[in-house]
């Protein structure tokens, strides 16, 4: 029932979350409405950046931030629950959700693929596993950033701070592109980063099995390892008597 | 832990607790110390009225022990276990000054999903919410939105999520915050059924009359330091009994009454603290015994709000 409660939680908070999946899923229909000519848009690449880039954004919204800010983390946190139980259980509602939405989206995007023969949907359910890896690296990450910074901040932060990193990226990429401070400021991204580089090649399928494989245990390393740093700052954060 | 020793473990001990909290304000670090070298222990089944003026340290202590705040120094326990572990929390409910739940969760729902915190069953669940609701007198409003509820039916609400799965230990921030007197009546007759089954209950309010309805022991906070009311006596009751003597006397009455505190002394008599009328007749034989010789003797009471306001203005100095 704590599970149950907690999951659900992530998906009832607020209004605006049923909206935003209603809106993405008008949003996959009506981009088949734009005149495009045929083969132009892959599907795959398509929900990889709208469920897998910005869905998690959006979801994890305040998601320790809304608690934090109006104080009802005071109630929560003197249950008998630990933080790393709450924090858990909350990440996995994130998770469900989009794996329902992955699904439902995928399946919308099917149908109307069918219907209109616009586009491609090759490799669709490898970039539907992708986007759903994709988005558990983001929320975790987001998740825990939500434990520090308070209100909604956390995807806000994050969305300058994703739009910061490729500004720099494109900077270097253009203009020092053998230089070796740029190889490796792309290998330290590549690596610590939402893998959104290594998950995209495995998409395309410019990867090996092997690679694939790699790609996928990284993702899933890298969500663990945002998640397990965002329950030590739960653990140790205090919760002072302060309320918006 | 068997019972017989669940009886004797305290369920509130804190041991030289210092608070200071640390925070930078355009590059400088400042630090305020909210509570200083505060020790307590409080057993099973009393209400503590954990008053003192704004800024005393109250709701710090009250964070600390709900587990909310570290403590710089010293420690705290609930029921023998350290603040904030899982087995503290199991122990206590914890009302905050203004709480809050998600407001389009129904009364209901609300305290579906805290008892489902507490890892009950789902029948359970049930039979704990309909408990709740009814004992708060909260069914008529049970399946509406939070968010429309009143300060003071929240107050109600958060007493229901306090009370959840018959916790040990109540801390209560301001509970009569937004209560309408009957709210208030009610609020009384709900904590006073706790103690009666054996929870403690430390609670912090501004409302010194409704608190003396409630309780006769206090902890009066000044300055992130606990004031002694003196020794054993509860501050309620506390009386201050004047008594002269002839001269002379004072100094065979020094034996007599060092086991009583005194308050003020001068050549004509002494005014000491006493517990209540129930202790004036034992000082006066035991100071006729002595061979004191009494001119006049005189009881003064103080309610709450008249120490309150002594012990404030000895601290404060106005």
């Amino acid at each position: 029932m704590k599970a149950y409660e907690l999951i659900m939680e992530t998906f009832r908070r607020r209004a605006s979350i049923r909206l935003v999946h209603l809106s993405w899923f008008g949003m996959y229909a009506l981009i088949f409405l734009i005149p495009m000519p045929p083969e132009a848009w892959r599907w795959g690449t398509f929900l990889f950046g709208w469920s897998g880039c910005l869905l998690p954004l959006l979801l994890s919204d305040g998601i320790f931030g809304d608690d934090i800010a109006s104080g009802r983390i005071r109630l929560l946190v003197t249950e008998p629950i630990r933080p790393g139980e709450l924090y858990l259980y909350r990440f996995l509602g994130l998770s469900l959700q989009a794996a329902v939405h992955i699904w439902l989206a995928g399946a919308l995007i099917l149908l109307l693929q069918w219907l209109t023969g616009r586009g491609s949907v090759d490799r669709f359910v490898v970039w539907m596993l992708a986007s759903w890896l994709l988005f558990n690296v983001w929320a975790a990450f987001s998740t825990s950033l939500s434990v520090v910074v308070r209100r909604s901040h956390n995807s806000m932060f994050l969305f300058i701070i994703t739009a910061g990193v490729f500004l720099v990226v494109s900077f270097l990429t253009t203009f020092f592109p053998e230089n070796p401070g740029t190889k490796a400021y792309l290998a330290a991204l590549r690596y610590t980063c939402p893998p959104v580089e290594l998950l995209a090649k495995m998409g395309i399928g410019k990867c090996s099995l092997a690679a694939s494989v790699a790609s996928i245990a990284h993702s899933l390393m890298l969500t663990a390892l945002y998640g397990a740093a965002g329950i030590v700052l739960l653990c140790r954060r205090e919760f002072k008597f302060v309320a918006d | 832990m068997n019972g017989s020793e669940n009886e004797t473990v305290p369920v509130i001990e804190c041991r030289e607790v210092t608070k200071v909290y640390q925070s930078m304000k355009a590059g400088r670090r400042s630090s305020v110390c909210a509570l200083d070298k505060v020790s307590l222990r409080v057993g099973r089944g009393t209400i503590i009225g954990l008053i003192g003026p704004n800024g005393a340290g109250k709701t710090t202590f009250l964070s600390l022990i709900a587990g909310l705040i570290f403590p710089t120094q010293g420690f705290i326990r609930v029921c023998g276990h350290p603040a904030r572990s899982l087995e503290a929390r199991r122990s206590l409910g914890y009302i905050p000054e203004s709480p809050v739940f998600l407001s389009r969760y129904s009364a209901r729902a609300v305290l579906e999903y805290h008892a489902a915190l507490h890892g009950l069953s789902r029948q359970a669940i049930a039979a704990e919410t309909g408990r709740l609701l009814a004992q708060l007198r909260l069914e008529e409003y049970a399946d509406r939105a939070v968010g429309g509820f009143s300060l003071g039916m929240r107050q109600r609400l958060a007493l229901a999520v306090a009370l959840l799965d018959h916790p040990r230990l109540l801390l209560l921030d301001e509970p009569s915050n937004g209560l309408d007197p009957i709210g208030v009546i009610e609020l009384r007759r709900v904590l006073l059924d706790v103690q009666q089954s054996g929870a403690t209950i430390l609670i912090s309010s501004h409302r010194l009359g409704e608190l003396e309805k409630l309780t006769s022991d206090y902890v009066f906070l000044h300055q992130g330091r606990i004031v002694e009311f003196g020794g054993e006596v509860p501050a309620g009751q506390m009386g201050r009994l004047h008594i002269e003597f002839l001269p002379g006397s004072p100094l065979v009455a020094e034996e007599t009454l060092t086991p009583y505190r005194s308050l003020e002394r001068s050549e004509a008599g002494w005014v000491v603290g006493v517990a209540g009328v129930q202790d004036v007749p034992q000082v006066v034989s035991s100071l006729v015994r002595a061979g004191a010789q009494i001119t006049s003797v005189a009881l003064e009471t103080q309610d709450i709000e008249q120490t309150f306001v002594r012990l404030y203005q000895e601290r404060d100095g106005s």
